[in-house]
């Protein structure tokens, strides 16, 4: 029995429904799970066959998180390194590369080379960490800040973004007698708010899921940050024998389990946040993973 | 006349000099800000780049940086060590195994999605799908991780508890802590990570195909898959030759979606250790917890060399094949 086109076309759309379908599933619900399990009790939560909304639901779990100063620490430095990191980054990329976007520029060739040469050449970690080490930066909040203010990708955006900035504009100020920050600040930063978006929401995001730095270079428990610590638990219970008395662990109903996921859910929620602006941005976004490669 | 013209010249030269000074002087707020800038990478990216050095040297860290060039040379010492590790043969073997993998799932993977997609009627159920897709490339390796653990772990996991108690499995699938199932697990939470991020790329190449091949194809009486396959296809072959490119060149960190050591760190322990310990964190352990900064410096440099040729290899051959490069 042979299909018409027309069937087969049909066949096929439902096909390709079915298959987007699963890919949604399984996309959207660990998110989902992750966050029916964060509202229910710890301890209930142990026993398993919760599937699509909390079977004993409570705010213990964030409660706890917000009154244990070893989670709430850490996402207060998380806050405060993603808000300094990101603005200092910012600021100090667009900086350097509005000196670098004017096309007289003497040495300007040369510049280019320093930059290029570090965008696909790396020391390693081990010379990093001794260069940290030495100027004073291992096992401080600087360490977060820092190493990432200059990102040379978004130097190379930055300056093709201001090159096309009309020069008319810098012209009338120079002509005002401003100099070159007051320009710089005044003239070129309210013009470049597109650029300023991209750079921010990418280095924010950057900043707020970054733990490696906190793994590699910091001691102190201070200056954890909330991936860090999450990183803590996982590493812990990842172990088999571990992960029973993690969660048997309980106090009043919350498990160091349950406690994690409130910690997981805090740490998407801002991301979930941006995430409407973060898409205005993506093909952007896509090319800067592909030139890091 | 000889001297007329030298004269002429050294004129015309100091007249260009002073212009340089005067052009320097007007400039002088704009070096001033690459200038930070330049510092910036002397410190943060050549002075590291001159540290690597102290890979063929006995460098302790107790003699900061000045140590790395005062420090006494060894030549190949640290290599032939590394060589000669008793885990050596091990730890090659899961990086490349876990190279090669990553990137022979994680690079068709987006493709089939995208493609997918541009064939979905709905256009509203396509959105949704796409925007959930990429979403998990925003969230930490850490939140993954996490996440995995609350579905696979034998004790809690939700799968497990699923499977035992419709009769299914009578043990829990210890996914999270089998040797076995490590590479499966790192290519998988990697597909699920990254395929929405890089299928923007392809329906961006989707999306630039000139609607009238479509028409005419159909027309000619071109089925479904063979419109997919003739034009979709097609048009997307230069962005899949540029990504090819990007993907080989980044194999060993583990392709374009990265991450093989924040994989290698995070879902690794003591009892997968065999196929999940790679060159980067066994780098890790040996120079920053073990304090062998010149013997993981050397480890390190092996990889960044092996790197490099696998980019401009890659970009050489694609070059020659297809007539599109980087660089």
């Amino acid at each position: 029995m042979a299909l018409s086109q027309r069937q087969k076309d049909r066949i096929m759309d439902s096909l390709i429904t079915v298959i987007l379908f699963v890919i949604f599933i399984v996309m959207f619900y660990p998110f989902y799970y992750v966050l029916i399990l964060s509202f229910n009790k710890g301890t209930d939560s142990l026993t398993g066959a919760i599937y699509f909304w909390p079977r004993a639901f409570t705010l213990e779990n964030y409660e706890r998180f917000l009154s244990d100063p070893h989670w709430y620490k850490a996402f207060i430095v998380s806050v405060v390194r993603t808000l300094s990191g990101t603005v200092l980054g910012v600021m100090f990329t667009s900086l350097v590369a509005y000196g670098l976007s004017h096309q007289n520029l003497l040495f300007r060739k040369t510049y280019f080379t320093i930059i290029i040469f570090a965008m696909y050449f790396s020391g390693g970690l081990i010379p990093y960490y001794v260069v940290l080490r030495s100027i004073g930066l291992l096992n401080s909040f600087g360490v977060y800040i820092i190493p990432s203010m200059l990102s040379t990708f978004f130097l190379l955006i930055a300056i093709t973004f201001f090159r096309d900035i009309p020069g008319e504009l810098k012209e009338s100020a120079h002509i005002d007698g401003a100099n070159e920050f007051v320009i710089f600040y005044k003239v070129i930063l309210p013009v470049s708010m597109p650029l300023i978006a991209t750079m921010s929401l990418f280095t924010g995001v950057g900043q707020w899921n970054s733990w490696l730095d906190s793994a590699y270079f910091v001691q102190s428990e201070n200056l954890r940050t909330l991936a860090f610590r999450m990183m803590e638990v996982i590493n812990k219970s990842n172990a088999p024998m571990d992960s029973i008395a993690i969660a048997n662990s309980a106090s009043a109903g919350v498990t160091s389990y349950s406690l994690q996921l409130a910690a997981m859910v805090i740490s998407v929620l801002p991301i979930v946040c941006v995430y409407p602006f973060l898409q205005k941005y993506f093909v952007q976004g896509v090319m800067l993973g592909s030139v890091k490669g | 006349m000889a001297l007329d013209s030298s004269v002429d010249r050294n004129i015309r030269f100091s007249k260009r000099r002073t212009q340089f000074f005067k052009q320097l002087k007007r400039q002088k707020v704009l070096h001033l800000f690459v200038g930070l800038g330049m510092i910036f990478l002397l410190i943060f990216a050549y002075t590291p780049m001159f540290g690597i050095i102290m890979a063929f040297k006995d460098y302790s860290i107790s003699t900061g940086i000045k140590g790395i060039f005062t420090s006494e040379w060894v030549g190949f010492k640290h290599f032939n060590e590394f060589i000669n590790d008793y885990r050596f043969g091990e730890i090659v073997r899961n990086t490349l195994a876990l190279s090669f993998l990553k990137v022979l799932f994680t690079f068709p993977a987006p493709i089939i999605l995208a493609i997918l997609l541009s064939e979905a009627k709905n256009l509203r159920f396509k959105k949704v799908v796409q925007t959930v897709s990429y979403l998990p490339h925003f969230i930490s390796w850490v939140v993954v991780a996490g996440i995995a653990f609350s579905f696979l772990s034998a004790d809690i996991g939700m799968i497990n508890k699923a499977l035992m108690s419709l009769g299914i499995i009578d043990k829990p699938l210890d996914i999270l802590t089998n040797a076995d199932h490590f590479w499966g697990l790192a290519v998988g939470s990697a597909v699920w990570k990254e395929v929405g991020w890089w299928t923007i790329i392809f329906l961006a190449a989707i999306a630039g195909i000139n609607p009238t091949l479509y028409e005419a194809a159909q027309i000619d009486g071109a089925g479904r898959l063979a419109r997919i396959r003739h034009i979709t296809f097609q048009g997307m072959k230069g962005t899949i030759v540029v990504v090819l490119i990007l993907t080989i060149g980044s194999i060993l960190g583990g392709g374009l979606v990265g991450s093989n050591f924040e994989q290698a760190f995070l879902f690794g322990n003591s009892i997968n250790n065999s196929t999940s310990e790679i060159v980067q964190t066994y780098a890790f352990k040996v120079g920053l917890r073990d304090g062998r900064f010149s013997y993981a410096a050397a480890i390190d440099l092996i990889q960044s060399i092996i790197s490099v040729i696998l980019i401009f290899s890659s970009n050489y051959i694609a070059k020659r094949a297809s007539g599109s490069s980087l660089f």
